[in-house]
């Protein structure tokens, strides 16, 4: 599969996943703060629409960056290096941001 | 050539592709904060909920939307065949991109300097 039809797919997913993430989040605006969050986030259904959402942002940001990279010419005799640091930081990125979500836990 | 619509929709994506990887750095920072527990996570939510970075939050609205309908163009034009259409459907993305900051950024706006 090539760079722009991960770029192709995950727009899709996003379009979706951020109008969720917009409407429930975001609209009306209201001053956010864990208690806030928490009553979302305290769901599992919740947890894995947000993890979801976090694989599809990854994907859609890092091929971005890497297919804009490599248009700047002067780097794409680095193209394997710079394929497997995107790969390594969408990893890292996507075992953080999992943890993260999991963090969101109510107080005992 | 530097005035054409697909220059300029090309500079815009590639500048609002690159802004909001920048704020998502920033917003993984702040959301990340949850790991050391609520109290961190509250004040460093806080810092980023005065007026100013509400301002910030229009823009990237802006950013937002208009890089969301930019990519709904470009999906059309690449399964549909309406490549006559391509200035059309840029000025109608943009168009709407500004109408939708407008709605969405009054609100933000309006909540951080009333209340």
């Amino acid at each position: 599969m090539r760079v722009f039809q991960f770029q192709r797919i995950s727009a899709i997913a996003l379009l979706v996943f951020l109008t969720i993430h917009m409407t429930v989040v975001h609209y009306p605006p209201f001053h956010i703060d864990f208690s806030r969050i928490i009553d979302r986030m305290g769901q599992p259904l919740w947890k894995a629409i947000d993890i979801a959402f976090l694989f599809f942002v990854l994907l859609h940001a890092i091929s971005g960056s890497y297919a804009v990279l490599i248009d700047l010419g002067g780097v794409a005799r680095m193209k394997r290096t710079l394929a497997a640091s995107a790969i390594l930081l969408a990893i890292v990125g996507f075992v953080y941001g999992t943890l993260t979500i999991l963090a969101f836990q109510p107080p005992v | 050539m530097y005035r054409s619509t697909g220059f300029v929709s090309f500079v815009l994506r590639r500048l609002t592709g690159i802004a909001l990887v920048l704020y998502l750095i920033a917003h993984i920072w702040v959301i990340g904060s949850v790991n050391g527990g609520p109290e961190l996570f509250n004040s460093r939510l806080a810092a980023v909920q005065t007026p100013i970075f509400k301002l910030a939050e229009v823009a990237l609205l802006a950013a937002v939307v208009y890089h969301a309908f930019d990519g709904i163009r470009l999906l059309i034009v690449h399964y549909f065949d309406v490549t006559e259409y391509r200035k059309s459907l840029f000025y109608a993305a943009f168009v709407v991109s500004v109408i939708l900051t407008i709605a969405g950024g009054l609100p933000i706006l309006l909540f951080a300097f009333q209340g």
